[in-house]
């Protein structure tokens, strides 16, 4: 099958935008992934697949089409529900389209509006994700999902809260150098571990916000890319798993990550210790230290010591989400899986202004639903 | 009528762990009215008179050493349930796992219930189980609202026992009836209970009932605790008087000093204090507004085997107390999304009520919920349904802090606060285990750590579109009462 490359990518700034519709959220992103492919045409575009939850219950049914002809973009448009792995796996599903040679040029994106809704009307939507019939009647959302896995590995490894708040840390200080950041400030330690407990062990500060925000990501075949600044998709990879955490043989790990890791870098040839950059899913600290481990980045139970080291720094051996990653570049659930590829793009055609790593070649996207029902892991590499 | 009516074969009795102390209504109202009651009993916010009924009925099977499969009829008595119709003894016999071909029937209309459902239970063929709980509520300045407590008890009743050791023998009883009308009632539609506070007119009618049922009975004969309906701690004293019981014998026979007016569920109560002590004969007046009293001898050579749960090991100031009981509580915030319709929840009553898994038919391994594929070995080849044991151990677990419960959960944590959400591993009953989300109740706000060993417990879910949900939660082993 021929190769599959990222020719442009785009987002909107992550945040909260009262002013703007998750259609003109959408638009924007597509506006800036043509732009970013030398100000390609939209009707290049064969077909778009377009990731979103729904959040708030707009436009449930058909919002693919609503946002795509709203962006001018007359395609066929398929919409992607995996929670928050829906537009990883739109890009996947673009990836499939293009090497089975059915579209030469794939517009494959995600949006989702959070912002507009109460406080508690926001709640019944964060939980849907969870397994509903049981996870949920025991009182927990995502936060406490997440938080009963932190319990366990607390329980199993040598690690502690303040672990946790070193991913906070190191994310908030990559995002403070992203203009696109919803909370783009940085925080310490001791504002990390000291924060509001939401739930046991997890503070506010181990938690993603919820966000309002689009991307959009051009996977076209080799002979389109030939002419533009292109990555190569070296390998993608995904798993499903069990929807409630209770269902999984363990807690300590997201095997649905591990398996889709495995995926990519079987399909790619490239090993974890060939990584430049990772782009991983933070929506909550330890969901971070989780991925390290499932990725082959470190031993299981060894993620503590590859944060303390330094090595996922900004000017460590493997830097872990330098956009800010969920937790300050934000969540906005059905841009999320794009909007790492976007940063890894940006990261690996040398785009990526202030936070521009030196010797990028290989990035990878890790991008879960739910608490790992759904996983997708991406791999680029940039053209010599 | 004289002669032996039935047996008894065990006593159950329960009552939530908070109290509310008079001195603390007192202080914040500037009086207490509820003559002779020292505090009351408060259900915690996630307890209603169903679920005291299933906490104290399981205590009455334990007792007795009866299995539930054995049991042919259910009598449920309150006048407290949570819905004014509905058949509440189906909810029970899920809770419980009660025959679904057992009889039941459901007593309420006044406080005299209870009388009401032994009736019926001392009628039936085979054995029987009578529960009788409630929650009574009234205006918080008047008498009534301020003795109102809470509490369950249930009694395993048969027409005859093999081991006559163990057991207590109805040996009489009577009723008597005399219409009183405006001494205490509640309105069609409303949550409290009231009257016209006619106090000479209220006493006589409780007094004149209660004596009348006692000489239909043909007197109080000598017993050693006599469980009289104790709508306050004062009244059954006053009755004993009147009939020629000591004021001992009434002591013995009645919580309500402790837990307040636990309505219909009173002389059950009572019953269980009264058998826990050893007493031989006991005399057993319920009474309901309106009026109408029953009386019933019991005699037991021997100790008639009671568990009960009855003290209470948390106190509540007043405020604190108003809280749970929902004064705070704005009800559930609109929205949308996650939801699990009324006929799915049904669906799986069976593991909400009573934990039953599954093993998988190809590789024997359990599985909770028992449906789909095996998580194990992902055959679809089927369950044998098997109940879990209800002591598990903790593997995950989390406190929800106020502000991070799910919609359906915000009611909840507006009355107890926090609570803990976790994976317990519930052993079946044949080696194995099954993983199970649940929630903690909490006593003080301090999680069971992983490890940690707990037991299930039947509680209130959340309510949706007007329906209760009910279902299995845990306590941890070092926090229950003893």
């Amino acid at each position: 099958m021929r190769d599959a490359y990222v020719i442009g990518a785009g987002q909107t700034a992550f945040g909260a935008f009262p002013d703007e519709s998750y259609r003109s959220l959408f638009a924007t992103a597509v506006d800036r992934a043509l732009e970013g492919a030398d100000g390609l045409e939209p009707r290049t575009v064969d077909e778009a697949v377009v990731g979103t939850l729904g959040v708030g219950g707009r436009q449930i049914g058909l919002s693919g089409p609503a946002v795509t002809e709203y962006a001018g973009l007359s395609v066929p448009t398929t919409r992607v529900e995996n929670a928050c792995a829906a537009s990883g796996y739109a890009i996947r599903n673009a990836v499939q389209a293009v090497k089975s040679g059915m579209a030469d040029v794939v517009l494959a994106g995600g949006f989702e509006v959070m912002s507009d809704v109460s406080a508690d009307a926001a709640k019944y939507w964060l939980g849907v994700s969870g397994e509903t019939e049981w996870e949920r009647l025991t009182g927990t959302t995502f936060a406490g999902t997440y938080a009963q896995m932190a319990s366990a590995y607390l329980d199993e490894y040598d690690a502690t809260v303040d672990d946790l708040s070193r991913v906070a840390v190191k994310n908030h200080a990559n995002g403070a150098q992203n203009p696109r950041a919803h909370l783009g400030f940085e925080c310490s330690l001791e504002e990390a571990s000291g924060g509001s407990v939401v739930a046991d062990p997890l503070t506010l500060y181990h938690c993603c916000p919820t966000s309002d925000g689009a991307a959009a990501v051009l996977v076209a075949s080799e002979d389109v890319a030939e002419s533009y600044d292109a990555a190569r998709i070296a390998g993608v990879g995904a798993a499903s798993d069990r929807v409630g955490v209770f269902e999984r043989d363990t807690y300590t790990s997201i095997p649905a990550s591990a398996a889709a890791a495995e995926a990519a870098y079987e399909m790619s040839g490239l090993g974890p210790d060939d990584v430049d950059v990772a782009e991983v899913h933070d929506c909550f600290a330890i969901a971070e230290l989780l991925a390290y481990e499932d990725l082959g980045f470190c031993e299981r139970g060894e993620a503590p010591a590859l944060l303390r080291a330094g090595d996922t720094d900004l000017d460590g051996a493997l830097p872990v989400n330098v956009s800010g990653g969920l937790k300050s570049k934000g969540h906005p659930i059905g841009a999320t899986g794009a909007g790492q590829v976007v940063e890894l793009y940006k990261q690996l055609t040398g785009r990526a202004g202030d936070r521009q790593l030196a010797d990028a070649d290989v990035g990878l996207a890790h991008n879960v639903g739910g608490s790992g029902g759904a996983a997708v892991v991406t791999l680029l590499e940039a053209e010599p | 009528m004289s002669g032996p009516h039935g047996v008894v074969l065990g006593v159950g009795g329960y009552a939530p762990r908070f109290r509310l102390p008079a001195a603390a209504v007192e202080d914040a109202l500037g009086a207490f009215h509820a003559r002779g009651v020292e505090s009351v009993a408060v259900p915690d916010a996630d307890e209603d008179s169903l679920t005291m009924a299933a906490a104290a009925a399981e205590r009455a099977l334990a007792a007795a050493g009866t299995t539930v499969e054995a049991v042919e009829a259910l009598f449920l008595a309150a006048t407290t349930l949570p819905y004014e119709e509905e058949a509440a003894p189906a909810r029970l016999a899920s809770m419980l796992g009660v025959s679904e071909t057992a009889r039941t029937a459901q007593f309420g209309g006044s406080t005299a219930a209870g009388g009401e459902a032994l009736n019926a239970a001392l009628d039936a063929d085979g054995v029987a189980l009578v529960v009788a709980a409630d929650a009574p509520r009234g205006a918080t300045d008047e008498a009534v609202g301020q003795a109102a407590g809470a509490g369950a008890g249930a009694l395993v009743v048969a027409p005859e026992a093999a081991d006559a050791d163990r057991v207590g023998e109805v040996t009489e009883l009577a009723s008597f009836t005399a219409a009183y009308p405006g001494t205490r009632f509640r309105e069609r539609g409303s949550e409290e209970t009231t009257g016209l506070g006619v106090t000479a007119y209220d006493r006589q009618a409780y007094r004149e009932t209660v004596a009348g049922a006692v000489d239909a009975l043909g007197g109080p004969g000598e017993p050693d605790a006599a469980a009289l309906q104790a709508p306050d701690g004062d009244l059954p004293f006053r009755a004993g008087r009147a009939i020629g019981v000591n004021a001992d014998a009434v002591s013995a026979g009645t919580v309500a000093a402790d837990v307040g007016d636990a309505g219909a569920a009173s002389v059950f109560l009572g019953l269980a204090s009264a058998l826990d002590d050893g007493s031989e004969e006991t005399l057993l007046v319920p009474y309901g507004s309106g009026g109408v009293a029953h009386a019933f001898r019991i005699r037991a050579d021997c100790r008639v085997p009671v568990r009960q749960t009855v003290g209470g090991d948390r106190t509540l100031g007043f405020a604190g107390a108003q809280r749970r009981r929902g004064a705070f509580d704005s009800g559930v915030p609109a929205g949308g999304g996650a939801y699990v319709s009324v006929p799915s929840y049904r669906r799986t009553l069976p593991q909400r009520h009573r934990l039953v898994a599954g093993r998988c038919e190809a590789c024997g391994s359990l599985a909770f919920p028992p449906e789909g594929a095996c998580a194990h070995c992902s055959a679809r080849d089927g369950y044998e349904h098997v109940a879990l044991s209800g002591t598990g151990t903790v593997e995950a677990v989390t406190t929800i802090s106020q502000g991070g419960a799910p919609p359906e959960f915000v009611p909840q944590q507006a009355r107890a606060g926090e609570y803990a959400s976790a994976i317990v591993a519930f052993q079946g009953p044949d080696g194995g285990a099954a993983s199970v989300p649940v929630q903690v109740v909490l006593a003080d706000g301090d999680a069971p750590k992983i490890g940690d060993e707990v037991v299930a417990v039947k509680r209130v879910l959340y309510d949706q579109e007007g329906v209760r949900r009910y279902g299995v939660k845990v306590v941890p082993v070092d926090a229950r009462r003893p």
